[in-house]
């Protein structure tokens, strides 16, 4: 059963990579024929090609790490600031009755719209993009830890009373690890949003990262590069939904997976 | 010594329409017996256990735990809960050691008496496991020893077993009456089964419902170990179930009328 199992699993592997190999070999074919335009599709082993190339001048990584850094960097603020006003606003009384109609008007603004008006203030440079990653992030974090903390259940929060937790115990030891998997939820929603607000500060005004350079390769036709600049940016988005899993899964969840 | 002294104790909850929860009352908790709380649903005796627990307050009247008065949770009881209540995101040894991690004590002392409360209860070996490793029976004598872990002198019990099943609460109750005379500690056990509270209990304390008083309260005086099938304690039984019954036909008529 198992062994069958596992060939079925072989077998759909095998499909899946053929029929990927058969779409890129359809692609290839129609532009090689000049069915299509290289100008709208480019060939795949073109595509490859400027991967390679981009990489083998080395410009490509200046690039990647600045936006990797406005990534890690805004993400990071929108993290701490995101579980320490959520944390806030529900456990000091009163605060969320207070500002919750002020956090309800800030999180109903697309953000979008401000990213100009942001780079009027903060220049095109860095700060820009932080900034603009910090407020994609920043608000699905915050209401996340809200929820999750206010999902903690009543028996539990009963079980510290009973064995005379003190507030800060009941926080760290029942509130927070209870909250984690909502919070958890947050965090990944918001990496992949954050990630977007990088790239897209970076293709409306900047002078480098992955979404500039994006935008040059379109305007100047070479529709070959900007597939390969998809592509890696595709990677480095999983990539970080990985690394965030992995440290949810090894570090603060461990339960759950065992 | 370790007992309660309830006096004249009511509970009303606030609201547009204040619901009494318990009126009135009178209740004497003896040193080390093993008091059942017995009554239907909604009649208040869970809201009892917990105002012995200290977890809420009486509206009305006093409780005192050797004289002194009862204002919030206290180490002396421990408490069993419902459905056993345990933190998924700890191991079972963790969730037993609770109470002593939290008073401040050090891993390595903490970690024998965790070991001495799991073999008790028979979980020995599964202190590594999570609690949803674990079936309910096994997670409510988890339960048990976390309550235990940190010796208390009166073990307050709200339907621990009504979430098991039938063979396995039986099992249960066996290992309860076990532990009880070993550790020799004041049990109040709230059960709405009558077998149970017959089988278990000294003292069987009925609650009449809405709002919660005390309609009779039943001496068990049957040797241990007992016998399921004892004809003395299935006349007890039997007794519980005719106040129970008269319990309803009162109501019944409050309704009609």
């Amino acid at each position: 059963m198992k062994a069958r199992k596992a060939k079925n699993k072989k077998m759909i592997w095998a499909g899946q990579t053929g029929l990927l190999l058969v779409i890129l070999g359809i692609c290839e074919l129609l532009v090689r024929t000049e069915t299509i335009s290289s100008l709208y599709l480019p060939a795949p082993s073109q595509v490859f090609r400027e991967l390679f190339k981009l990489f083998g001048d080395g410009e490509i990584w200046r690039h990647l790490y600045v936006t990797l850094a406005e990534f890690a960097v805004g993400y990071g603020l929108a993290a701490f600031g995101g579980l320490a006003v959520g944390m806030a606003l529900v456990l000091i009384p009163w605060a969320e009755q207070f500002f919750r109609p002020y956090l309800s008007a800030l999180m109903a603004i697309p953000k979008v719209t401000i990213v100009p008006l942001l780079a009027l203030w903060l220049g095109i440079g860095i700060t820009h993009k932080i900034s603009i990653v910090f407020l994609f992030c920043f608000f699905t974090i915050t209401v996340n830890t809200m929820t999750g903390i206010k999902q903690t259940a009543d028996n539990h929060l009963k079980v510290a009373k009973v064995f005379e937790a003190t507030r800060y115990q009941t926080i760290m030891k029942v509130i927070l690890p209870s909250a984690a998997p909502t919070i958890f939820a947050g965090l990944r929603l918001s990496a992949a949003t954050g990630l977007v607000g990088a790239l897209f500060g970076e293709m409306l005004a900047s002078k480098d990262g992955l979404g500039n350079i994006l935008v040059k390769a379109t305007s100047l036709y070479n529709t070959a590069q900007a597939f390969a600049i998809v592509a890696l940016v595709t990677v480095v988005s999983v990539l970080i939904i990985a690394l965030i899993d992995w440290l949810e899964r090894s570090v603060f969840l461990k339960w759950k997976s065992s | 010594m370790a007992g309660f002294t309830v006096e004249n104790v009511s509970k009303v909850y606030d609201g547009d329409l204040p619901t009494v929860s318990l009126q009135h009352i009178n209740l004497e908790v003896r040193d080390g017996e093993f008091l059942c709380i017995l009554g239907p649903s909604g009649c208040g005796k869970s809201t009892l256990l917990e105002l012995l627990a200290g977890l809420q307050l009486p509206t009305e009247g006093e409780i005192r735990l050797d004289g002194a008065k009862v204002q919030g949770p206290s180490r002396s009881s421990g408490v069993v809960f419902q459905d056993a209540s345990l933190y998924p995101w700890r191991t079972i040894s963790q969730n037993v050691g609770l109470g002593l991690e939290l008073g401040g004590m050090r891993k390595a002392e903490r970690q024998a008496l965790v070991d001495k409360y799991l073999s008790m209860v028979g979980l020995q070996g599964f202190g590594s496991k999570y609690p949803h490793h674990l079936s309910g029976g096994m997670r409510q004598r988890a339960g048990i020893a976390r309550a235990l872990v940190s010796s208390p002198n009166i073990l307050l019990m709200d339907e621990p077993f009504g979430a098991v099943d039938h063979l396995t609460r039986l099992q249960l109750q066996n290992d309860l009456l076990r532990i009880w005379q070993e550790e020799r500690k004041t049990v109040v056990f709230v059960t709405h089964d009558v077998s149970e509270a017959v089988f278990l209990a000294d003292r069987v304390v009925l609650l009449s419902p809405r709002p919660g008083r005390i309609h009779h309260i039943f001496d068990v005086s049957q040797e241990r170990p007992r016998k399921r099938e004892d004809a003395r304690l299935l006349k007890i039984q039997n007794d519980i179930y005719s106040a129970i019954y008269d319990v309803k036909t009162e109501a019944d008529l409050e309704f009609t009328i």
